[in-house]
């Protein structure tokens, strides 16, 4: 019978089943020990938590192709008196790293691969513009002065037959671009007040989240700064952030997970003033840990370490089955029965199941396993209130009943709420917040990264003129030559407007790799070159008559520069993280698309954006994708999906309360659905956005919120219900509003909107209380 | 009859010993300022062929070289620690964009060699010194792989002054350059020659 659900779920109290329950943690212990055998497999990368961009393969690959430069890279600059002596130091240190592919820090570290050996055979077809321009002129008769000082200055190496104008070395050094300069041996760059900077760049074997990469490499340059305390450094790469943001993850756990453990300790030694009851109260925690740790590492492989700190929270959730128990058999002592609690504590975990399990379904990876892991716990935890806590002997003291009275006496409401203010102050607070309801969906509440490291890392960035590969135009094309055209007028076309005053700079393949048409065109420009200038030269400068034929015969049969050919050499390395190819059906494109990417850099005002999606809006086959506005669309997607999803959650689960609890139902949800309210308005006051993570943070005042609802709802006028509902409430503000203290964007966030939220559920619960002093229920079935 | 020649050999380096890379840089670093004509020979392997031209230069000891050609072409030079650049490479402006890395190493390198800065040239060269100080010669030999690729080894002989600079190039090209006329100069004579030499 629907008004009868604790008979149906008196099955639970079976002796059998809570020695099941004990086999099934033990079965999980040894599972957990099994997997533990090589240390916790945890990862802590923030952008775990972003979906895949299931919309746009090519995009994404694109994407992730120029991220991975950034990722496995970093950068050093180093200022200091005595620069060589400091740079070697720093080397030397370096080089001790475990993970470390390869350093590059001499001027001869970029200069061992010698590029005329694998270009030397293409140089008659790739000309710079100032060449070009100079043979369009006169045929580039102004050419051989230069020409000339190459052979006779002691500096220069001419080769008079293959190549008498230098033209590989200058379109080499116009490649070059950087503003990087070899200075005493070693790589330098200057900034615009002429401090002069050692560049150190390092290649990583591994992954830069890999924490002992990140210990050794913090460890060695804190040697460093140690041995060298004039010197001064400037950080760039996701190493650094990435260490950053694990070391205040760690230290956040140590100082506010620690203080809110120590808070529910204490406060639950003051209420039930037994430390056997504070173990049992503790038993549900651990129980649901054993249960969820080992599973969800057996479904997802590793934890994300956001799982580790939000799922170890759960303490504020899971104890509360063990309170709601615990307070009523504290003031009812030997009268303490099971039964009556379960629909309750069953509505409890439904309701909190389903605020869970609605984040599952959410396309984020790491969100899925955080809902996961809490579900499991919250399900470990409550069986294990269930099955054992009937069962163990407690003391009660009767101070707990002395305090639940105090509690009631205090906290109750001399007058009951007139439901036209009530309704008046729902209607205020809903226009206050239809007026002036703000949204951020910004990547910055994913960056752990303080604002000084961020300014430098720009700072880097432009010293060294590279860019994170963050904007970029996407181009396809049905082949090669065709796509390279498209490239070269994608060039031609950013000059046109950075010479109007865009200020921005861009990566080119195109550069590097001319359209055949054009690479003809340059050949065809090399034979005007080496008919008369070639002979003005070698008739001034001396050389033998023999010197103008041979020239002229090595430019009989000049091969193609191909994009294959020239990713293959090392000059062209670069150059491969421009490169897409093919593209297939994984991709979503048609099959045999070719496609390449063209990188922006500088690209920070609106109106530059505006430019340059112009610039492509005029072409099916040019995207502008800017990847930082992408994510930010994504989050914001995933925060509407999970506002969808717990409204539908919610309708479901008010469906449920209202068969039960029919016109009392609003009752249950008032709490709940009154502190969202609340935190939507305060938030709308004080002009503070609401974004994914505070919406996280109401699933969870929801949960608990409705938790508080049901229980208040099942056993209105009892002390002992209001005792345990203040103490669950005041322990999930200490697990979860803490957080509010993070310097992690996503955890301040998450923690601010508990904080606010949990204290208005508390402080609605005696207002909106069923007025009978015993329910139905307990009256009839007691 | 063996101990006998090996003592001489002894004897015979003493001198030798003494005269290391540091006293021949302060012997170098005596003279800030020199003034004089060279011959440069450029042997092209490739044609067989030598191009000789001459001139004169002046040296500004941590400064500068202006390098000075007068036959068969006529150019003036400049080579400083910052860069390569070359002074009438203003008239033609775009051919010749010499901020280059390769060339600002070169300039590099041969300011070092004049130098005899031996500290810079230690971390890429392998050096060793033979004679004594009126009658000295150094060899370097790249370190690097990558640079013996191109450059085989450079010789430098010289008493008071450095005399004969050789650049072997791995393609078996060679660049001799053999400094006569040398002087001294003095401080105000720099400056005055400058305005002389200007056009």
């Amino acid at each position: 019978m629907a008004s009868e659900p604790h008979r149906r779920l008196a099955w639970l109290c079976s002796r059998p089943l809570a020695w099941l329950w004990a086999a099934i943690l033990a079965g999980c212990a040894l599972l957990l020990a099994w997997q533990l055998r090589d240390g916790l497999p945890s990862d802590t990368r923030l952008t775990a938590l972003l979906p895949e961009d299931r919309q746009a393969p090519l995009i994404e690959r694109a994407s992730a192709q120029l991220g991975q430069t950034f990722e496995n890279r970093f950068v050093l600059l180093l200022a200091a008196d005595d620069l060589p002596e400091a740079s070697a130091a720093l080397a030397e240190r370096l080089n001790e790293l475990p993970d470390l592919a390869r350093l590059d820090w001499r001027d001869v570290d970029l200069a061992d691969a010698d590029p005329s050996k694998t270009l030397g055979a293409y140089r008659y077809r790739l000309l710079t513009p100032d060449l070009k321009a100079s043979i369009d002129a006169d045929g580039g008769a102004t050419l051989v002065e230069a020409a000339l000082e190459r052979l006779f200055s002691p500096l220069g190496s001419p080769q008079p037959v293959r190549d008498p104008f230098g033209l590989l070395e200058r379109w080499l050094n116009a490649q070059d671009g950087g503003r990087i300069e070899a200075w005493q041996g070693l790589l330098t760059v200057r900034d615009d007040t002429g401090t002069r900077r050692a560049l150190l760049i390092g290649q990583l074997a591994g992954s830069p989240y890999a924490l002992p990469t990140q210990q050794a490499l913090s460890e060695q340059l804190a040697a460093f700064e140690r041995a060298h305390p004039q010197a001064e450094l400037l950080h760039s790469g996701l190493i650094f952030h990435a260490a950053a943001g694990a070391r205040q993850a760690r230290h956040e756990i140590t100082t506010i997970g620690l203080g809110a453990f120590t808070g529910l300790i204490a406060i639950l030694l003051v209420v039930f003033r037994s430390p056997r009851t504070l173990a049992a109260l503790l038993l549900p925690l651990a129980g649901g840990l054993l249960f969820a740790l080992p599973l969800t590492l057996a479904l997802f492989g590793r934890l994300h370490l956001l799982t580790l700190a939000f799922g170890a929270s759960l303490i504020g959730v899971a104890i509360d089955y063990a309170l709601h128990l615990q307070s009523d058999r504290a003031i009812r002592g030997p009268r303490f029965r099971l039964r009556p609690l379960l629909p309750g504590l069953a509505l409890g975990l439904a309701s909190s199941l389903v605020a869970y399990l609605a984040q599952a379904l959410t396309p984020l990876p790491g969100l899925r396993q955080m809902a996961i892991f809490a579900a499991l716990g919250l399900t470990g935890a409550w069986l294990c209130v269930v099955l054992w806590l009937p069962r163990l002997r407690l003391p009660a003291h009767p101070a707990t009943a002395r305090l639940a009275e105090l509690l009631w006496r205090v906290t109750t409401p001399r007058r009951r709420l007139s439901p036209w203010v009530a309704l008046a102050g729902v209607a205020v607070m809903l226009a206050i917040v239809a007026g002036r309801f703000e949204v951020d969906d910004s990547l910055r509440l994913l960056n752990p990264s303080s604002p000084q490291r961020l300014a430098e890392e720009r700072q880097v960035q432009s010293l060294l003129g590279s860019d994170t590969g963050s904007h970029y135009l996407l181009v396809r094309a049905d082949d090669e030559a065709a796509l390279l055209e498209r490239l070269d007028a994608l060039g031609d076309a950013l000059d046109t407007r950075i010479a109007a005053g865009l200020a921005i700079d861009y990566d080119n393949l195109a550069e590097r790799v001319p359209p055949p048409a054009e690479q003809q065109a340059n050949l065809e420009r090399v034979r005007r070159l080496y008919d008369e200038p070639l002979e003005t030269l070698v008739t001034r400068a001396g050389l033998p008559p023999e010197t103008l034929t041979r020239a002229r015969a090595t430019l009989d049969e000049v091969p193609l520069l191909r994009v294959a050919d020239w990713l293959a050499m090392p000059a062209g390395e670069r150059d491969r993280r421009l490169w897409l190819g093919h593209s297939d059906a994984e991709d979503g494109e048609q099959a045999g698309t070719l496609a390449a990417t063209l990188v922006l850099s500088g690209v920070d005002a609106p109106g530059e954006i505006a430019a340059l999606q112009r610039l492509a809006a005029g072409d099916d086959n040019v995207e502008y994708v800017d990847r930082v506005a992408r994510l930010s669309a994504l989050l914001g997607e995933l925060r509407r999906h999970i506002a969808g999803w717990v409204a539908a959650a919610l309708a479901g689960l008010m469906l449920v309360l209202a068969w039960r609890y029919r016109a009392r139902a609003w009752r249950v949800a008032a709490p709940a659905l009154g502190a969202l309210l609340g935190v939507l308005t305060l938030f709308a006051i004080t002009g503070t956005a609401l974004n994914v993570f505070s919406q996280l943070g109401m699933l969870l005042v929801l949960g608990i919120g409705l938790d508080a609802g049901i229980f208040s709802a099942e056993h209105a006028r009892r002390p002992a219900t209001w005792l345990a509902i203040t103490l669950s409430t005041l322990t999930s503000v200490l697990a979860f509003g803490l957080l509010a203290f993070s310097a992690t964007p996503a955890l301040h966030h998450l923690g601010l909107t508990c904080l606010i939220g949990l204290t208005l559920v508390w402080l609605l619960v005696p207002w909106v209380r069923p007025a009978d002093a015993t329910t139905r229920q307990e009256s009839a079935h007691d | 009859m063996r101990i006998s020649s090996l003592l001489l050999l002894l004897l015979w380096s003493l001198p030798a010993l003494a005269f290391d890379l540091e006293a021949l840089q302060a012997r170098l670093a005596a003279t800030p300022d020199i003034a004089g004509r060279f011959e440069q020979t450029r042997y092209l392997a490739d044609l067989d062929t030598e191009l000789v031209s001459r001139g004169h230069f002046r040296y500004e000891r941590d400064a500068r070289v202006v390098w000075t050609l007068e036959t068969p072409v006529d150019k003036r030079l400049v080579f400083t620690p910052q860069d390569a650049a070359s002074l009438d490479g203003t008239a033609d402006s775009g051919a010749n964009d010499n901020d280059d890395r390769r060339r600002q190493q070169a300039a590099e390198l041969l300011l070092s060699l004049l130098d005899g800065d031996w500290r810079a040239l230690e971390q890429r060269f392998k050096i060793t010194l033979a004679g004594d100080a009126e009658a000295w010669r150094v060899e370097l030999v790249p370190r690097q792989q990558a640079i013996r690729e191109r450059l085989k080894s450079i010789h430098l002989a010289g008493g008071r002054y450095l005399e004969t600079l050789r650049l072997q190039a791995a393609n078996d090209d060679t660049l001799d350059v053999a400094f006569s006329d040398q002087r001294p100069l003095d401080a105000g004579e720099t400056t005055s020659a400058e305005s002389a030499d200007g056009e």
